[in-house]
């Protein structure tokens, strides 16, 4: 990865990390569940492709994806010189350093209690 | 036409008048310098007692947690204890005295903290703090017996035995205040002072009203030395002020060092003030002044002007601490009002042999109730059910929404009285606190009859 | 690393991984300290008990209960008169406590019999409450009292009533924070799904995880139901024990304080499929967008952006007037849980002030990842502060207010260092846009303060001013403000009533009554 997207990557994480909750459940499957679930969402929605609202757990992605996009578009305005390919790159790799922050490189120990 | 001693009925409390013993040990050993105690327990039963200390004064006091958690409940949590001791003794290099204050949970499991102590003396001490002068006291205060009374009085007689010691008579008086306010420990020793008389205090809390420096060097925390403690048996005399609060420490200094003891009366009004500077008189040799005679006067004065115009036959409920309740009672009997009902808030079996208590019985000459044992609930419901009516609610803060939602006037005093600024810097002990006291039940009663319309132009010209 | 070790805690070395400070380039996998862990006996920390926990923070803002503690009288004490969790039931829960009043034959002997006479007994004295929390203490836990039982036998003898019980003893767990789980999963395991609730509305909702403090639940309530959304139960502020029985049957489960109550989301998630949307209630910004979220769910959007623009006509430019004035000062967001992640980033960007420090009592590393994750570079994050660190990094920071609670605050009092209940509040409520603004006024207040001013005068070494009567706070924080005719003319100080929360009681709310009748 180059370092512009490496950037261009941080400036998404910053907007989430100062602005969203929704990455911070407090066990690791959650976490999974909902960062696949908004960030698949959020990519919907900057490729103005249609999105799923068939079930209330996919209206409650929506309403924070919608909120996501939203303000990704308006902080980070570069965005909007995207295609559609290249979004859809970027947004895999925010994925995958959400993962990494949230899941698999957190310190925090209890994601892994199989209790709540 | 009688006064009558009951007892709750009920086993359960609505309304707790006391909270339990630990808060009371805690209460004593903040009172003396380098010392912090550790209570031995779950985080809460310092943490709350430190946040309704703060409430009382506005300020925060040292107290430590040995945190008890799960497995110290299932396995003994004495290593918590020494931990607690090392942990405290390393971070905090002035400290000299850690009393180690048992709690329910600790007495349940059995923990044997003086066993710990002994050990602790042999060997932490020794080997880690050889420099140091430290002083670990057990206090056992269990939640289930007793109460913050009981409590402060069991530390109290704790402290003064691990201190007190036989040396040279030190010409002076031990005065054991009982549960006062610094307000109240300034105008004892105005009077003490008065009379010429050296005295060690148990305890030295005037600085807990502590200064906002400039330098920012402002601590709340007492200032009883270790030779204050260990003088008390030098002493030509020891008074207790409080029945319930520090005889039991007046009785040790007696039997153990032949200190004569004096053991009451809690100089709340003129009489006991009286008596108890009688008492000083008896004990010292040292003669009541001119001075004296005059503020007795002024005194007298400031409450003549209130007593058969404003307080006669105003009835009264009293509510708090036993020496501070029976003391206010006397003292509103003197000044013509009618305390209707005295309520009492722990289970103390000693309370009908209790000579204030026997003379309320037998001379009191209209109904009025002594209610052992007592909760709040117990007030509240007496006015609820109309069974009595009152002008005046004496008592402690946490029984404020009875006054308030039954609309009748209430005079903040005893502990704690966060629900008013500054209570705790006044007295209402001595002829200083006689006046303290009158003044403020007036001005509770006259504002109160502006708020109601209730003849408020009485006081158009006064 | 980013571990920060103070110098009064060196000689305990397991304090180290509790506190960091955020550094450049550092993130969530290089900087989060430990949370949650055993305390350290001696250190004078400033946890509390799991007890205090289930019934202080959860249990008791329940209007309609009798809260009564099976154990010796000073836990039930320690818990009355010391939150502010008002109702519109006329504060019962505030102005009664219960104990069983355990004493030393009934450590030996057992205290069930006491028990069920005490719960008897409690509900004669209050015969129009007919619902009551049981909550265990350290001593009953250690007898082995059987409360349920007793409970249960209670219910069969008095078929009107309900009893919850709550085994939540002092001694289970690090912190209070064992309490809130306990609670939590109690709550759902006993009574969620037993009573069947009347639903009044297309868009049904439980607010969770917020408690009342001042009106604050009042405040976030009216606002959904302004857009016609029956908030079905509230989990606890101003809430009755029935509706909370109700959960069951909502569509969302809106949750503001994750670290007390995102247990009983998670199972009511697990259990009946209701989704979890956290949101914060603070700030204008995280206020507007977790309303609009919300609204969405619903396709309310137009009822929602109307109360956000109204809302924000109307406070934004007190906030403003604030801001300017707070722009720089440093503050420490030292709360027990959660508002150190509420706060930590949009009391700067709204505000203006700059947060140093931020710690918490009894959270988790889950609060600690949302807090570092918001707050600025430079940041001190404390897990399971004690006094001496608290003076520390007091001393280390130089703030210009610590928000806190009171026993803390008089710590920082005496270090000249003026400080804010956030707790129970100053001069609450502090939820919605006006709250936010008299939060922003409180601060303001307690900064500005002339006396504050005055207390760093030593009288007998500095020279003493004598050119003054008197200062006012604006002469004081308007120093630096240029007025260059670009200054709005709408900014202005708070103009709001002391009292905001009493008029929204009884209030009439169109939207949701169409819903009710249908006719939406």
């Amino acid at each position: 990865m180059d370092d512009v997207m490496k950037d261009r990557i941080e400036q998404l994480v910053d907007f989430i990390m100062k602005w969203c909750l929704w990455q911070f459940h407090s066990r690791s499957w959650d976490r999974e569940r909902q960062n696949e679930g908004i960030l698949t969402k959020t990519i919907q929605l900057l490729c103005d492709e249609p999105v799923d609202l068939s079930t209330p757990s996919d209206k409650c992605y929506w309403v924070d994806a919608v909120y996501l996009a939203n303000g990704l578009k308006k902080t980070c305005p570069w965005l909007n010189t995207m295609d559609k390919k290249d979004l859809k790159i970027l947004m895999q790799g925010l994925k995958e350093r959400i993962d990494y922050l949230t899941i698999n490189g957190s310190l925090n120990q209890e994601l892994t209690n199989p209790l709540y | 036409m009688s006064c009558e001693l009951k007892e709750r009925e009920r086993p359960g409390i609505i309304n707790p008048i006391f909270t339990c013993q630990p808060c009371g040990a805690q209460y004593a050993s903040i009172g003396i310098k380098d010392c912090i105690a550790i209570v031995h327990g779950g985080q809460g039963c310092v943490m709350f007692v430190r946040m309704l200390l703060a409430q009382h004064f506005k300020d925060s006091f040292e107290l430590a947690s040995s945190s008890l958690h799960e497995d110290g409940a299932v396995f003994g949590a004495l290593n918590r204890v020494e931990e607690a001791v090392d942990v405290l003794l390393m971070r905090y290099p002035h400290v000299k005295v850690v009393p180690i204050i048992t709690t329910c949970s600790t007495e349940v499991i059995g923990d044997d903290i003086d066993g710990l102590i002994r050990k602790l003396n042999k060997k932490l001490l020794k080997d880690k703090y050889a420099d140091r002068e430290v002083h670990l006291i057990p206090i056992h205060t269990p939640s289930f017996k007793g109460s913050m009374v009981t409590g402060y009085d069991v530390a109290v007689h704790d402290i003064v035995k691990e201190f007190a010691k036989k040396d040279k008579p030190n010409g002076k008086i031990n005065l054991i205040t009982g549960w006062v306010n610094p307000g109240d420990v300034t105008a004892l020793k105005h009077l003490l002072s008065a009379m010429d008389i050296d005295a060690t205090v148990l305890f030295e809390i005037e600085s807990f009203d502590s200064p906002l420096m400039p330098d920012k060097s402002g601590v709340a925390h007492g200032s009883t030395t270790i030779e204050d403690l260990t003088g008390t048996a030098d002493a030509m005399g020891t008074i207790a002020l409080n029945r319930y609060e520090g005889a039991q420490a007046a009785k040790y200094l007696e039997s153990k060092f032949d200190v004569p003891a004096i053991i009451g009366p809690t100089p709340i009004g003129i009489r006991n003030t009286d008596t108890f500077l009688q008492n000083l008189k008896k004990m010292t040799g040292k003669p009541i002044s001119e001075a004296l005679v005059r503020e007795r006067g002024i005194a007298i004065d400031a409450i003549t002007d209130l007593t058969h115009m404003f307080f006669a036959d105003k009835k009264v409920a009293i509510y708090g601490n036993p020496d501070l309740v029976i003391g206010l009672a006397e003292f509103c009997l003197d000044m013509e009002m009618k305390p209707m009902v005295l309520l009492l808030g722990d289970d103390n079996k000693t309370y009908p042999d209790d000579p204030r208590i026997k003379e309320l019985k037998e001379k009191v000459d209209f109904d009025m109730e002594i209610i052992m044992n007592a909760d709040l609930w117990e007030l509240e419901r007496r006015i609820k059910d109309k069974e009595i009516e009152l002008d005046l609610i004496m008592g402690h803060s946490k029984g404020r929404w009875t006054a308030i939602d039954n609309n009748i006037p209430m005079v903040r005093v005893g502990f704690p009285t966060f629900d008013r600024a500054g209570m705790y810097r006044h007295p209402v002990v001595g002829y200083e606190g006689a006046i303290w006291l009158a003044e403020q039940m007036a001005n509770t009663l006259f504002a109160d009859m502006e708020y109601k319309k209730d003849r408020e132009w009485l006081l158009n010209v006064w | 690393m980013p571990y920060h070790t103070f110098k009064c805690s060196e000689c305990i070395p397991a304090r180290e991984m509790h506190a960091v400070i955020k550094g450049p380039g550092e993130d969530l996998s290089s900087c989060l300290p430990l949370g949650y862990l055993n305390t350290i006996p001696g250190t004078i920390s400033e946890r509390g008990c799991a007890y205090c926990g289930a019934k202080h923070v959860i249990g008791s803002p329940m209007k309609d209960v009798i809260h009564m503690s099976h154990g010796p009288v000073g836990c039930t004490y320690d818990t009355w008169h010391t939150k502010r969790y008002i109702s519109d039931n006329d504060n019962f829960q505030l102005k009664y406590t219960f104990a069983t009043d355990m004493k030393e034959k009934h450590v030996v002997f057992g205290a069930e019999k006491m028990l069920k006479q005490n719960i008897i007994d409690s509900f004669k004295a209050f015969p129009h409450i007919k619902r009551m929390t049981i909550y265990q203490t350290c001593a009953s836990a250690l007898i082995g009292d059987d409360i349920a039982a007793v409970a249960k036998k209670v219910m069969e003898e008095i078929p009107d009533v309900d009893i919850f019980v709550c085994n939540a003893p002092g001694f289970g767990g690090p912190s209070q924070s064992g309490g809130h789980h306990k609670i939590n999963i109690a709550w759902i395991d006993q009574k969620v799904g037993t009573y069947e609730p009347e639903i009044k509305s297309k868009y049904v909702i439980n607010y969770v995880g917020d408690y009342n403090i001042q009106g604050d639940a009042e405040i976030m309530v009216d606002f959904f139901k302004r857009m016609g959304i029956q908030v079905l139960s509230t989990f606890t502020g101003n809430c009755t024990y029935d509706d909370l029985r109700g959960m069951h049957r909502a569509h969302l489960n809106v949750l503001e304080c994750a670290r007390s109550s995102e247990y009983i989301c998670n199972e009511l998630r697990k259990r009946y499929g209701i989704p979890r949307l956290d949101i914060d209630g603070f700030g204008f910004e995280p206020l507007s967008a977790s309303l609009m979220k919300v609204a969405m769910f619903f396709g309310l959007e137009k009822e929602a952006q109307a109360i956000i623009d109204e809302e924000t006509a109307r406070w934004r430019p007190e906030l403003n007037w604030y801001a300017k004035r707070l722009k720089g000062k440093k503050i420490c967001l030292w709360p027990g849980g959660s508002k150190l992640w509420h706060w930590a980033h949009v009391i700067e960007e709204e505000m203006g002030v700059k947060v140093v420090s931020v710690y918490s009592k009894f959270g988790h590393q889950g609060d600690f990842e949302k807090g570092v994750a918001r707050c600025s570079e430079g940041a001190l994050a404390i897990d399971d502060p004690n006094e001496l660190e608290g003076l520390e990094a007091m001393e280390m920071l130089q703030p210009d207010c610590v928000l806190t609670g009171v026993r803390p605050g008089e710590v920082s009092k005496k270090m000249r260092i003026p400080y804010l209940n956030i707790h129970a509040y100053d001069n609450g409520p502090y939820k919605g846009f006006e709250g936010w603004v008299r939060l922003a006024r409180d601060i303001y207040n307690a900064i500005y303060s002339p006396i504050h001013q005055l207390s760093g005068l030593d009288i007998s070494k500095d020279e003493i001013p004598t050119d003054k009567g008197f200062m006012t706070r604006q002469m004081i924080s308007d120093v630096n403000i240029v007025d260059d005719g670009n200054i709005p003319a709408e900014e202005r100080p708070y103009t709001g009533d002391w009292d905001i929360v009493t008029r929204l009681r009884g209030k009439k709310y169109p939207k949701l009554e169409s819903q009710q009748l249908g006719t939406a």
